[in-house]
């Protein structure tokens, strides 16, 4: 049908006068032939059918791209803004501002380039292409490349759901999300994210229930097994490769490093100066584990987020006798309510490197053209440092004379830093980061992977050595009990040191003087902490 | 254990000292963040800055056009693609919908007695009242994974859950209990992101939202956009004792984690009011975008408002046309012996013509009043029953 319009224009071509009357844009628009396109209000889900135009922020013969605002509508309690889906000029509005549209029917007609409207018609009847596209190039401006790919998946013709914006919409289903899915969705027990993956993989959630999460829920895992264990289904993965405008289409693409990247390879290259000895064990945690409900019922109140609701002033203080100093003010975003392991462990490890100075010391900076021999600084306290990662970067503030402080104010100063550093841009100043840093660095990796061992890396300025915390879990330990085991909380430590200074013996010593006090956690009550 | 919120495999320590680390903060953003970010304030302000990029926020500005600013810069600058929850108070206000008429809606006679101010937010629906003792969630997602009963079941889980309050959700997606209204909603949709909001009426001023939401000239007034559909409404805390602002507000945070898969780590991040918040550009053009006539009346859309008065001399109908709030036209019909004013009422009509509805009476202090001299008797009660119906609305 376009081809026998196009001809009917091309004949057209040879009186002149016809061919005033079929173009209405200016002269400069000889060569390119317009197409009028009905823009019809699609489908904007959730059972709607039909909606009053509000206002319209368009008037005829104004041009218009694509993701332009057009109108907004409202339906029922919903208020909506429709933008344009193509480039072109606005030829009429079928709709007055004030009165009901249907879904469905025209709300505007939009004069297109007849090369825009060729590609329209021959896509799937889902998705016009040139408009997902645009809004996945946008898109990609402000989001991570991983999320371009569900805008892509969905792009691909499939049974899925057609895009809100598609003005070819006809027939809508009752069911709130996926009519294409069957099976009464709304009552399926899974977490909305669970939902949308599954929408996107095509996956039927009702087949699935019940779930294998709690209270039957559908996890993403079943979603995910399900998956596989279904290969007969064509999946819209991103196997298939996309057309124009993705960098994973099976080029290759340059990239620059960003400047954290950079900062890391010129660090990692001064780093390989440093011979680096590995040392992995694993720490019995049960005994902190059982003293840990203690801890947290007696978390000092200034540590505490301020409680709901006011309580009342207890029947007998001590200050009745003589007023007590008022606590020290914590900011809000060193207040928590749970303790957790690291600022034992962390308080712990000042304890024995109490008894192992080396671990106390750092290189003395020297200018890399001295000739004298390398000293090392020994600190009378401990000062330790954590890896913090953030939005904005990798830091590494430290935590000054761990020794001196409370497992309940080191939690503080943890839950305080992990705040600044969340902060874009970073909040963290030099007094948390000082130039000095701490001489031993600790990496808690257990909060994000189940590692079994690691071998972190040491960089020149850092301490002596680095120590990456895996994921705690419970194990059976058959050496312990009376022969049969017991069920014992675990956790992976795995060390780096600097063998220019530490020696593998001491590091080994070292480590089992830590252990000493984290499985016996007992023995803090005789040093008085 | 303390958690790192990105993964990364690696483990690198300072590699350059600290000081020389700081000077070299990336400026562009790694990850998809705000890019409405202003840079003109310096780095390490006193207070937290604030960032579109979290997950969970609770406003403790009590001011409606900072929180309906905020929740709508939230709602424009996140990543479309994350889910946000957004809780806030307001001090007394009446809050309209997007496309209702604040004439048949608000009792504005009786909220300026009371000192309440009245605002038209961004999302449809009806009109609701607003004080300390109700509480705003607002739920944002992305457009394709939007759906308006998920979030209302959020809510309903925070409520039976976590507070014990038995709450059910009826067909046009309220909370209600036994067939009373504990809540309202309304929902806002654009290209990418959608959301759902709505307040709980935990212990609000039951007797001043009657007064201030029964305008009395709703009878008189055909408005072609939403009227709010009136039902008997009930405070939670008639039902539960304990419950407060701070229990519902935990509760749905609660329940907005477990729902939407909320990292552990993802803190709540508190809001003030405060030069940081108000100093971003889109907040406070928005705050000032809420007062302005424009926004306040010229967006009502076309109603019809029909007034009459029996003299002694006879009827006088009036029916009046508006749109934007702009008078396009106002026939007045004259019977029953009132038919000699008919010229004078005529005169009425031209003059009223493109005026502002509701604010006519800056104009008649300002002009002549068209009428001619010599018929002041019956021009007093004429323009008693003309000020009544034109100015005494307002």
């Amino acid at each position: 049908m376009l081809r026998a319009r196009a001809l009917h224009r091309f004949v057209g071509l040879r009186g002149r006068s016809t061919l005033i009357s079929h173009f209405h844009t200016s002269c400069t628009c000889w060569s390119a032939r317009k197409i009028s396109k009905t823009f019809k209000l699609a489908d904007i889900g959730e059972g709607i059918t039909e909606c009053e135009v509000i206002r319209w922020s368009v008037q005829p013969a104004a041009t218009i791209q694509a993701f332009d605002a057009l109108c907004e509508v409202q339906s029922d309690k919903a208020s909506v803004e429709i933008t344009s889906p193509f480039d072109g000029v606005v030829k009429e509005l079928l709709v007055k501002e004030g009165e009901v549209a249907k879904v469905g029917s025209g709300l505007c007609i939009i004069e297109v380039d007849e090369e825009v409207a060729a590609e329209l018609e021959e896509s799937s009847p889902t998705t016009p292409p040139p408009h997902q596209e645009q809004e996945a190039a946008r898109r990609g401006e402000s989001t991570p490349p991983s999320q371009v790919e569900p805008e892509h998946t969905q792009k691909l013709p499939r049974k899925g759901n057609p895009h809100p914006l598609d003005p070819n919409v006809q027939e809508r289903s009752d069911t709130l999300n996926s009519p294409v899915l069957g099976g009464n969705q709304a009552n399926v027990f899974a977490a909305p994210s669970v939902r949308h993956f599954a929408r996107h993989k095509g996956v039927d959630l009702s087949k699935l229930a019940p779930g294998s999460g709690k209270s039957g829920r559908i996890t993403k895992e079943d979603v995910e097994n399900h998956l596989s264990g279904n290969r007969a289904a064509p999946q819209p993965s991103s196997s298939k490769p996309c057309p124009e405008g993705n960098a994973d289409a099976g080029q290759d693409v340059l990239v620059e490093l960003g400047r954290t990247r950079y900062g890391m390879w010129k660090a990692m290259v001064k780093s390989l100066e440093i011979p680096h000895f590995g040392y992995s064990t694993s720490l019995d945690l049960t005994s902190l584990h059982e003293m840990l409900p203690t801890l947290n019922s007696h978390i000092p109140s200034h540590y505490l987020p301020p409680p709901s609701t006011p309580q009342a002033p207890p029947a007998v203080s001590p200050s009745s006798f003589y007023a007590l100093p008022p606590p020290p003010q914590t900011p809000s975003s060193g207040q928590y309510s749970k303790l957790t392991y690291l600022p034992i462990l962390l308080k712990t490890l000042s304890k024995a490197m109490a008894e192992w100075p080396i671990f106390r010391s750092s290189i003395t900076p020297t200018s890399e053209f001295s000739s004298d021999k390398p000293t090392l600084t020994l600190r009378p306290n401990a000062d330790i440092s954590v890896a913090l990662s953030t939005p904005t970067g990798l830091y590494t503030p430290t935590l000054q004379r761990v020794n001196t402080h409370s497992v309940y104010s080191l939690a503080s100063q943890l839950k305080h830093i992990s705040h600044l550093g969340r902060q874009t841009p970073c909040a963290l100043t030099p007094a948390e980061m000082p130039k000095r840093g701490g001489t031993v660095t600790v990496s808690n990796i257990g909060g994000i992977g189940d590692g079994e061992g690691a071998s972190p890396v040491l960089v020149p300025g850092a301490g002596v050595a680095i120590v990456a915390i895996g994921r705690a879990k419970w194990v059976w330990d058959v050496n312990r009990g009376d022969g049969s085991g017991e069920r014992r909380l675990k956790v992976s430590v795995s060390w780096s040191a600097d063998h220019r200074v530490v020696e593998g013996a001491e590091l080994v010593a070292f480590v089992e003087s830590w252990r000493s006090w984290v499985e016996n956690p007992q023995r803090l009550i005789a040093e008085g902490v | 254990m303390f958690c790192l919120d990105i993964l990364r495999l690696y483990h690198i320590l300072s590699y350059f000292s600290a000081s020389t680390r700081l000077a070299t903060l990336p400026m562009h953003h790694l990850r998809g963040l705000s890019k409405c970010y202003p840079r003109s304030y310096r780095r390490y302000t006193t207070g937290p800055s604030l960032s579109p990029s979290h997950s969970i926020y609770v406003s403790k500005s009590t001011n409606p056009y900072f929180n309906l600013s905020l929740e709508d810069w939230l709602f424009r600058h996140k990543n479309p693609q994350e889910p946000l929850l957004l809780l806030y108070r307001n001090s007394p206000c009446v809050v309209i919908g997007r496309n209702q008429n604040p004439w048949a809606e608000v009792n504005l006679s009786e909220a300026r007695a009371r000192d309440i101010p009245w605002l038209r937010r961004r999302s449809g629906g009806g009109a609701v009242y607003h004080d300390l003792g109700n509480t705003n969630f607002s739920i944002h997602t992305s457009r394709t994974s939007f759906d308006r009963r998920q979030t209302a079941r959020t809510i309903q889980e925070a409520l039976r859950h976590y507070c014990d309050i038995p709450v059910s959700v009826n067909d046009r997606n309220d909370f209600v209990i036994e067939n009373r209204k504990v809540s309202g909603s309304a929902y806002k949709i654009v290209n990418n992101r959608a959301y759902h909001h709505g307040t709980m009426l935990i212990d609000s001023k039951l007797e001043s939202l009657g007064k201030v939401l029964s305008s009395p000239r709703r009878g008189m007034m055909k408005t072609k956009g939403v009227e709010s559909v009136r039902s008997p409404v009930v405070n939670l805390r008639e039902y539960s004792g304990d419950i407060t602002h701070d229990k519902f507000v935990n509760g749905v945070i609660r329940a907005f984690r477990l729902d939407y898969d909320i990292d552990v780590d993802e803190e709540v991040q508190y809001v003030e009011e405060n030069s940081t918040s108000t100093g971003i550009e889109y907040i406070h053009r928005g705050m000032e975008e809420l007062k302005t006539w424009d926004w306040q009346y010229g967006q009502t859309p076309e109603f019809t408002y029909t007034f009459q008065q029996t003299f002694d001399l006879g009827t006088i109908s009036a029916e009046l046309r508006s749109k934007h709030g702009v008078i396009l036209e106002c026939a007045f019909a004259c019977t029953d012996g009132a038919e000699k004013y008919s010229e004078n009422m005529q005169r009425w009509s031209e003059w009223l013509k493109g005026r502002r509805f509701g604010f006519v009476g800056e104009d008649v202090s300002k002009e002549r009043l068209p009428w001619k001299q010599g018929e002041l008797a019956t021009h007093g009660e004429l323009g008693e029953w003309l000020h009544h119906s034109l100015v005494e609305i307002m």
